[in-house]
């Protein structure tokens, strides 16, 4: 118990110095928060078209509305981009003097993972804001304020899973010399599993089972789903179940992998 | 034999052998990306299975859309097709000769490695633009040639020489124009200093390409024409081998050109003004 309250407090003291550290490039964040949403906003357009010129979609406008209007500050809210730069720390030796360190180099990283997603919430909450205000009169907005609960929930879980594949994939760095491809590779995938490109609900029917499972659509789909789809009570809890599920087993994995790993490092220069 | 100490002829300054200088110039940058090239033949192959994958994926969101509708706003799926073969012709270009330069603009400026090229009796901004080539990204414009025949195959279009020349002549057009713009983003890091994060926007922008330009709104449709003219690059030359575009375009896509390239030079020229070397 000690030790978590121990690492929770050098997490909290690490993000407020990034914090202080990244503030620094409050343009930067702006351009890339920019960049975030425009691609949400390129396939809410092409998708309204779509269903004007009569095609037969199995969701309605406003669920496509509601979706790439929030597909932003998810993807955002969930990222994790440390894979690269973990595996280098692993590669170059930087990991040893963290070794000797009273916390874990992957504190550091989240720490840098929370400061940086807080100063951009300040670009893209505007700008997501902004879109809303534009397409009000299309959006599913859930009167409950339970489902924003679950909403906020999810996207915590989702972001933990993120994190934690990231881990995992940086931690083959132990082993082999260059995981770039391997981290994208990982872009690729998730980039049509999570639902990042195009909603789940319009993956082929055949697919369906598949699509509905895998671990990437609770990256992402999963927490817009709550808020713009119509889930039902079930839905949302077995939804909810798999999630805490996929944090969990990888989780498990990656500290194994991770654990693994720091017996077969050997440093270069220690 | 000339050899250095030899007599030579004075660099002849008239604008004509200026121009011909750089083309020279040019030439030799690209024997040199290729020389490099075959050097590192595993970046060649990595690069070719990444645009191979960012291809396919690239047709899902298309192929989905199909699924659920014959045709959009008049297009047809094999159209669609042959035009997301255009963007990847487009981009593939993007990639190998401007992306490797305008990614550097931050250090050029942040380093003070603008001193040593303004040094040089070249053009500073013909060789911040075109000074490093990517040879592997050609693979991507070949895979777009594949992707637009089979879509104009499929499609049944059979385009004549005069609509083949339109087309060619609008996606150079349109390189030209979407060049001068990212160019324009860049410089702008003579006022900001960092803009590395401006090509992501740039090619997150550039999406948009990949449809139909009358699959937007009309506000966005003016923006894609005329503000971020990457209508140009890809609807247009499409259309126009289609045989529905006439030469109206086609000088209308030169005359932008033109202006643009004006604008995106008098730009380079305030900026240099502005510019204090980094390193002395």
């Amino acid at each position: 118990m000690n030790a978590v309250l121990r690492n929770l407090r050098v997490v909290r003291r690490m993000t407020a110095a990034e914090i202080a550290q990244q503030s620094v490039y409050r343009g930067a964040w702006i351009i890339f928060m920019l960049a975030n949403i425009t691609m949400p906003i390129i396939s809410l357009l092409i998708w309204r078209t779509a269903l004007a010129s009569g095609a037969e979609l199995p969701v309605d406008e406003r669920y496509v509305t509601t979706y790439f209007v929030l597909l932003g500050f998810v993807t955002m809210a969930t990222s994790s981009w440390m894979a690269g730069f973990l595996a280098t720390d692993i590669r170059m030796g930087k990991l040893s003097s963290w070794m000797i360190r009273p916390a874990s180099l992957l504190v550091g990283f989240l720490a840098n993972n929370v400061s940086e997603k807080f100063l951009k919430l300040f670009a893209l909450v505007p700008m997501i804001g902004i879109v809303w205000w534009i397409f009000r009169d299309s959006m599913n907005i859930p009167a409950d304020a339970g489902r924003w609960v679950l909403f906020a929930v999810s996207i915590l879980f989702g972001a933990a899973l993120v994190f934690t594949i990231d881990i995992l994939i940086a931690s083959l760095a132990f082993w082999m010399d260059d995981v770039s491809a391997l981290v994208q590779a990982r872009v690729i995938v998730a980039s049509v599993l999570s639902g990042s490109v195009v909603p789940l609900a319009l993956m082929p029917a055949w697919s369906q089972g598949f699509v509905d499972n895998q671990p990437f659509r609770y990256t992402v789909s999963f927490p817009v789903e709550i808020v713009a789809g119509q889930l039902t009570g079930r839905e949302l809890l077995v939804g909810l179940g798999f999630q805490l599920g996929y944090v969990v087993v990888f989780a498990v994995i990656a500290r194994l992998v991770w654990a693994a790993g720091i017996r077969a490092y050997s440093a270069v220069g220690a | 034999m000339t050899t250095y100490l030899s007599d030579k002829p004075p660099l002849d300054r008239t604008w004509l052998h200026k121009q011909r200088r750089h083309v020279r110039l040019w030439r030799r940058f690209f024997a040199q990306a290729v020389v490099r090239e075959t050097h590192f033949r595993a970046h060649f192959l990595t690069t070719l299975l990444v645009g191979l994958v960012q291809l396919g994926l690239g047709i899902v969101p298309t192929l989905l859309l199909f699924g659920f509708t014959a045709e959009v706003h008049g297009w047809s799926r094999a159209e669609v097709i042959a035009l997301v073969g255009v963007f990847q012709i487009v981009t593939g270009l993007i990639a190998t000769f401007v992306a490797p330069n305008l990614n550097r603009m931050t250090t050029y400026l942040t380093e003070g490695e603008l001193d040593g090229v303004l040094l040089r009796p070249v053009s500073s901004q013909f060789y911040l633009t075109l000074r490093w080539i990517n040879v592997a990204e050609l693979t991507n414009v070949a895979s777009g040639i594949v992707v637009l025949v089979i879509g104009l195959v499929q499609a049944g279009i059979a385009p004549s020489l005069a609509q083949v020349l339109q087309a060619v002549v609008l996606v150079g057009c349109g390189l030209v124009l979407l060049t001068a713009v990212w160019s324009a983003m860049s410089f702008l890091a003579f006022w900001l200093q960092s803009v590395n994060p401006i090509g992501f926007v740039f090619l997150n922008l550039m999406e948009a390409g990949r449809y139909p330009l009358v699959f937007f709104p009309v506000a966005v449709r003016t923006f894609l024409t005329f503000a971020f003219p990457v209508a140009f690059a890809t609807t247009f030359p499409v259309q126009a081998l289609a045989g529905d575009l006439g030469w109206g375009p086609v000088f209308a896509g030169l005359g932008l050109a033109v202006v643009a390239l004006l604008l995106v030079r008098l730009l380079w020229r305030r900026g240099l003004l502005t510019y204090s070397s980094a390193s002395s």
